[in-house]
């Protein structure tokens, strides 16, 4: 039965539009992903956008499958699965790198010297027991000296008493005590250092010497003023509190005056300065037009007024005597007065 | 001793300027050689020459009791208050004067207020509480002190009102002789 005539049927009723692209589709099948480099055609892209995106995305589509079905496979139960290959796209780093630790003491110090630092390994080789055993913790080496079921004693004068376990025990503890005190003194340090506690520059490596040692001289004044305040924010604003022996004595602001005999120049500049302010002053503070102490202290209006009512009062005088108009001038005569 | 700060020159303008007005700029601004100066010592504020100035400099503090003309002393609470020494510059720079009759002249060295009888004769358009310096007939400066009445308004007085408030007279040189210097 030839059923290739069905075939080329079945192939061309369903045959896709598969483009011709000048640069081969890039595969990347660790990311099941396919990159078509070629340009995009600008006339079919504006004359018929979907069709074309479509398409473009069918051929991409197209050599992705095809690539997936020439990789290696491996029979499994449901049948057989494709290998990946790794992938070869490098993504970008999706969190900002760390920023570098802060330098122990230690560390700071090889690096001043030069010495390079080889870190030790965790597991030493034990002859006797031929195994690698740890350097510390559980059935650590450090252990050997205290957990020896013989101890000898050095006939060199030393107290035979001594119990020479408990000794090395004692020695191990206090090098472990050491090493504990320096780590909590190194991230005091890093914890107090201007770098994480102002955040004056983004990363440690950058900044400048002297840039660090002006945060630390701001953050030794802010800790200073801090501690300023907190001894005078009792009830009695400090005052009954004991002094504690070698605390520095609280300095207030100096006052500062002109040398005695500056230049005599510039004082006298500095006077006249003041006598013109205070020109200004008493002008702005002077009454207003009308009120007392205006034009040479007379308050023209009110002399004018009194003038006038003196002069009434001589005319209605002169009136009684003849018999004219009383009533009103008397009336004038007592505000004249006053 | 040294120079004044800005405030205590503002202070002591104040209080002068109520009495000599625009005359201060004659108590700073001199000749090339006949220069003075304002200095402060022990609160107090003392005018001088500078000559003056550079002989009391070779004065240890302690031993400095008072040097120029003592214009007048600052208060505990940093207020100015003129003091009868500095009557002969105000005197001469005076803006506004009153003459005391010879009856009135011993009342006022006594520390009394003028009053209308013994006025003798007042700057025109002197105002209302205005700094005034008090002369005896013959032009001899006795104190000063600040109007109580203007000009106009003393014409109405009566011989008992008050004319010039006392403020500071020459009397004060044997009346507060313990605490003056």
């Amino acid at each position: 039965m030839d059923v290739s005539q069905q075939l080329a049927d079945y192939a061309a009723a369903n045959a896709a539009e598969v483009l011709e692209r000048p640069t081969p589709v890039e595969l990347d099948t660790g990311l099941l992903a396919a990159y078509d480099t070629t340009p995009v055609d600008a006339d079919e892209y504006k004359a018929a956008l979907e069709p074309h995106l479509l398409a473009l995305t069918l051929t991409s589509t197209q050599a992705l499958l095809a690539g997936l079905f020439s990789l290696p496979t491996k029979s499994s139960e449901h049948g057989p699965v494709a290998q990946l290959a790794d992938p070869t796209f490098v993504l970008p780093r999706e969190k900002p790198l760390p920023k570098p630790k802060p330098l122990t003491k230690w560390e700071r110090f090889a690096n001043a010297k030069g010495i390079s630092h080889v870190k030790k390994d965790k597991k030493v080789w034990d002859d006797e027991r031929q195994e690698w055993v740890a350097r510390w913790g559980r059935d650590g080496k450090n252990k050997d000296a205290e957990d020896q079921w013989l101890h000898e004693v050095k006939n060199n004068g030393s107290d035979p008493t001594i119990d020479p376990r408990a000794t090395a025990k004692a020695e191990r503890k206090a090098r472990t005590e050491k090493n504990a005190k320096q780590h909590a003194r190194n991230l005091a340090e890093a914890a107090a250092s201007p770098l994480s506690t102002l955040d004056r520059k983004p990363t440690a490596g950058t900044a400048s010497q002297g840039e660090k040692a002006n945060a630390r001289s701001i953050r030794k004044a802010e800790l200073d003023r801090g501690m300023l305040v907190s001894k005078v924010s009792t009830a009695s604003l400090g005052r009954f509190d004991k002094s504690i022996e070698g605390e520095p004595r609280v300095k207030g602001i100096k006052r500062k005056f002109e040398t005695n005999l500056g230049d005599h120049a510039s004082e006298k500049a500095s006077a006249m300065d003041v006598l013109n302010r205070l020109g200004t002053a008493e002008r702005k503070r002077a009454p207003k037009k009308g009120g007392s102490g205006v034009e040479g202290g007379v308050n023209t209006r009110k002399a004018v007024r009194y003038e006038e009512r003196a002069a009434q009062l001589a005319n209605r005088r002169d009136g009684k005597s003849g018999g004219g108009r009383g009533g009103r001038g008397g009336k004038s005569g007592r505000g004249g007065r006053k | 001793m040294r120079p004044l700060t800005e405030d205590e020159t503002k202070a002591v303008f104040e209080k002068l300027a109520n009495y000599i007005g625009k005359n201060i700029v004659h108590l700073i601004d001199r000749d090339e050689d006949d220069q003075y100066c304002f200095r402060l010592h022990k609160d107090r504020v003392y005018y001088l020459p500078l000559p003056m100035l550079h002989l009391a400099t070779s004065v240890a503090r302690p031993n400095l009791i008072s040097l120029g003309t003592c214009m007048g002393k600052f208060s505990k609470s940093g207020k100015f208050k003129l003091g009868v020494t500095a009557l002969d510059w105000l005197a001469k720079y005076a803006k506004y004067k009153v003459w005391v009759k010879p009856t009135g002249e011993l009342p006022f060295l006594y520390g009394n207020h003028v009053l209308k009888a013994h006025l003798g004769r007042i700057t025109e358009d002197t105002p209302e509480h205005q700094g005034v310096v008090v002369f005896s007939m013959a032009d001899v400066p006795l104190g000063f002190g600040a109007t109580a009445r203007s000009t106009i308004q003393t014409r109405d007085l009566d011989p008992a009102g008050i004319v010039v408030f006392h403020q500071a007279d020459v009397g004060e040189y044997l009346r507060d002789e313990e605490t003056m210097f």
